[in-house]
């Protein structure tokens, strides 16, 4: 097994079991606390496939900003309650069985039905190795892709705006009740 | 890591070395820190334990080492032991990226019969082509442990101290990427290294075609020049970041006793010591490299000054040694003079409110960064249009 191959494997492993601890402990901080963990996994496997820029972003926006909110929300909620509604029922079972097992069979119908999947790859590594990686990343996304890259954007500020909406119907915090 | 073992040996033990270059540091800036508050407060600080005082940190080492370990009651025990240490890994890692001197060239010798080299060895830990996006990226890992403590300790002080900690840590995590986003335009690259030879000989620039050269060469081509706006906003998010007066509202002992390290004690506060001052030398190093040149000399190019070493007679080889020596205390000069201002503001600044802390980062210095990266942006289109 050469180091590449160990690494990769080490990683798949590592992010994999992250993920699962995800949706398999019944403490919701611990939940939180392992997502962090695979998505820092995550980072490790883009800094393995040379997409340095992509892995960094990766820590900055999700483990960094995103996941320790997610945590500190948690932490001001009353997690009795939550870890019983979380871990128990016969319903609330079947029906994450039931999703695991439908995103279960929608990754490997995706994989199976791809035989491009692997020229893709080769030529993606190309462009990366033709100049500086960030700079081509930048450039396409401002030129070629530059609807979704704004769509997304107004996505996210009608979520924050939705957000503060929401939170300001039921009193918020500085408003009258 | 190198193409010998000669080359992985020299580039791992060159890793230990810039650990142990962080927290060697550590006691000595909190004997400063002491002795520094004294020095302002009128005070003598302690002034009792060798000369000068300077003893006191190996009598602090030993009492840290040898103080009884415990968790409280309450604890969940698995993350209160876990959390100090995972305090030191994202300072530690960033610190090592950080380069502090010229390369230092060993040329091909001869060594157990074959010969080996030459050499180029980098005087920083490791080097990361995207190195600002890595640097932020791990040190933003750094509220996790806050988190891990507050939550572990099972106590409401170091609950609301950690909450209130990550949260101020997030608010000017936005502010400190936005004010570099300035420094990566003017110099085109995420490259600590490069950013440094960009910045060495005096201030020289391209406006509209023509090359603009200052008429004293001594003043050197630094960001300073380039991104005042950018520096004050960096360095005032460093101090948000590093959880430091003024903006130490994590620890705030008249309300939280000490913040999320309320339950710790001996050698795991020490852990969150060394974090602590950890982040003040990435915020050091940081400012010093984007805004100072990193390790260059004003009005001496690094080529200038290997020729007046040369000029002393010696080799080539250990010219090139004694001018990244040179260099290496040129950075060191900057990184203290940044580490004083840090102490010395720590002890003249009251603490802000909380309300003025997130007004300060969401109101005034999110927008002043965002304006600092349009203005950059549309100036340097136009400039080198």
């Amino acid at each position: 097994m050469t180091a590449d191959a160990f690494l990769f494997w080490f990683l798949a492993i590592t992010t994999l079991a992250g993920g699962i601890t995800v949706v398999s402990i019944a403490n919701p901080i611990y939940a939180a606390l392992s997502l962090a963990f695979t998505m820092v996994s995550v980072a490790a496997v883009f800094v393995t496939l040379e997409a340095y820029f992509v892995a960094g972003v990766q820590l900055i926006v999700y483990a960094g900003a995103v996941m320790v909110l997610f945590v500190m929300v948690l932490m001001l909620f009353d997690l009795k309650h939550e870890i019983e509604a979380f871990a128990r029922g016969k319903v609330s079972g079947a029906i994450k069985l039931l999703t695991a097992g439908v995103l279960g069979g929608l990754l490997i119908g995706a994989i199976s039905y791809s035989p491009e999947g692997s020229k893709v790859a080769a030529g993606a590594n190309q462009v990366a190795v033709a100049g500086d990686a960030t700079k081509n990343l930048g450039y396409r996304l401002f030129t070629q892709h530059i609807f979704a890259f704004e769509a997304l954007g107004v996505l996210l500020l009608i979520i924050a705006v939705g957000a503060v909406a929401l939170s300001r119907s039921k009193g918020g915090t500085h408003g009258q009740r | 890591m190198g193409n010998d073992i000669f080359e992985i040996t020299v580039n791992s033990v060159k890793l230990i070395v810039v650990f142990l270059l962080m927290v060697q540091a550590v006691p000595i800036l909190v004997w400063l820190e002491r002795r520094g508050s004294a020095f302002i407060q009128n005070r003598f600080g302690p002034n009792r334990v060798g000369p000068l005082g300077l003893l006191q940190l190996l009598a602090d080492a030993v009492k840290f080492i040898t103080k009884e370990d415990f968790a409280p009651d309450r604890a969940i025990r698995k993350l209160f032991y876990a959390a100090p240490v995972f305090a030191l890994i994202p300072a530690t890692l960033a610190y090592a990226a950080i380069p502090m001197s010229l390369p230092f060239i060993v040329p091909a010798f001869e060594m157990f019969g074959s010969t080996w080299g030459p050499y180029k060895f980098l005087v920083q830990g490791y080097e990361i082509g995207v190195g600002i996006v890595f640097i932020l990226g791990v040190s933003s890992l750094a509220a996790y442990t806050i988190l891990m403590a507050g939550w572990g300790s099972g106590s409401k002080f170091s609950l609301l101290g950690a909450l209130r900690a990550s949260a101020q840590v997030i608010s000017y995590e936005l502010a400190l990427g936005l004010s570099i986003v300035g420094v990566i335009l003017l110099y085109g690259t995420f490259s600590l290294s490069e950013m440094i030879q960009a910045q060495q000989g005096p201030l020289q620039f391209v406006a509209f075609g023509h090359t603009v050269t200052s008429a004293v060469s001594w003043i050197p081509n630094w960001g300073i020049f380039y991104q005042p706006i950018g520096f004050v906003l960096f360095f005032a998010a460093a101090f948000a970041e590093s959880n430091r007066l003024p903006f130490d509202l994590a620890e705030g002992e008249a309300e939280l006793v000490a913040g999320f390290h309320t339950e710790y004690g001996g050698f795991k506060m020490l852990m969150f010591f060394i974090g602590e001052y950890g982040h003040m030398m990435i915020a050091s190093g940081l400012a010093t490299t984007f805004f100072f040149g990193g390790y260059g000399i004003p009005g001496i190019t690094p080529a200038e000054l290997q020729q007046v070493i040369l000029g002393w007679g010696f080799s080539e080889a250990a010219a090139g040694g004694l001018n990244s020596l040179i260099h290496f205390l040129s950075y060191n000069v900057k990184f203290a003079i940044f580490l004083w201002i840090f102490i010395q503001v720590r002890w003249t600044l009251p603490r802000f409110r909380y309300d003025q802390l997130m007004d300060l980062g969401w109101k005034t210095m999110l927008p002043w960064a965002l304006a600092n990266t349009v203005v950059t942006a549309v100036a340097i289109y136009v400039v080198t249009l």
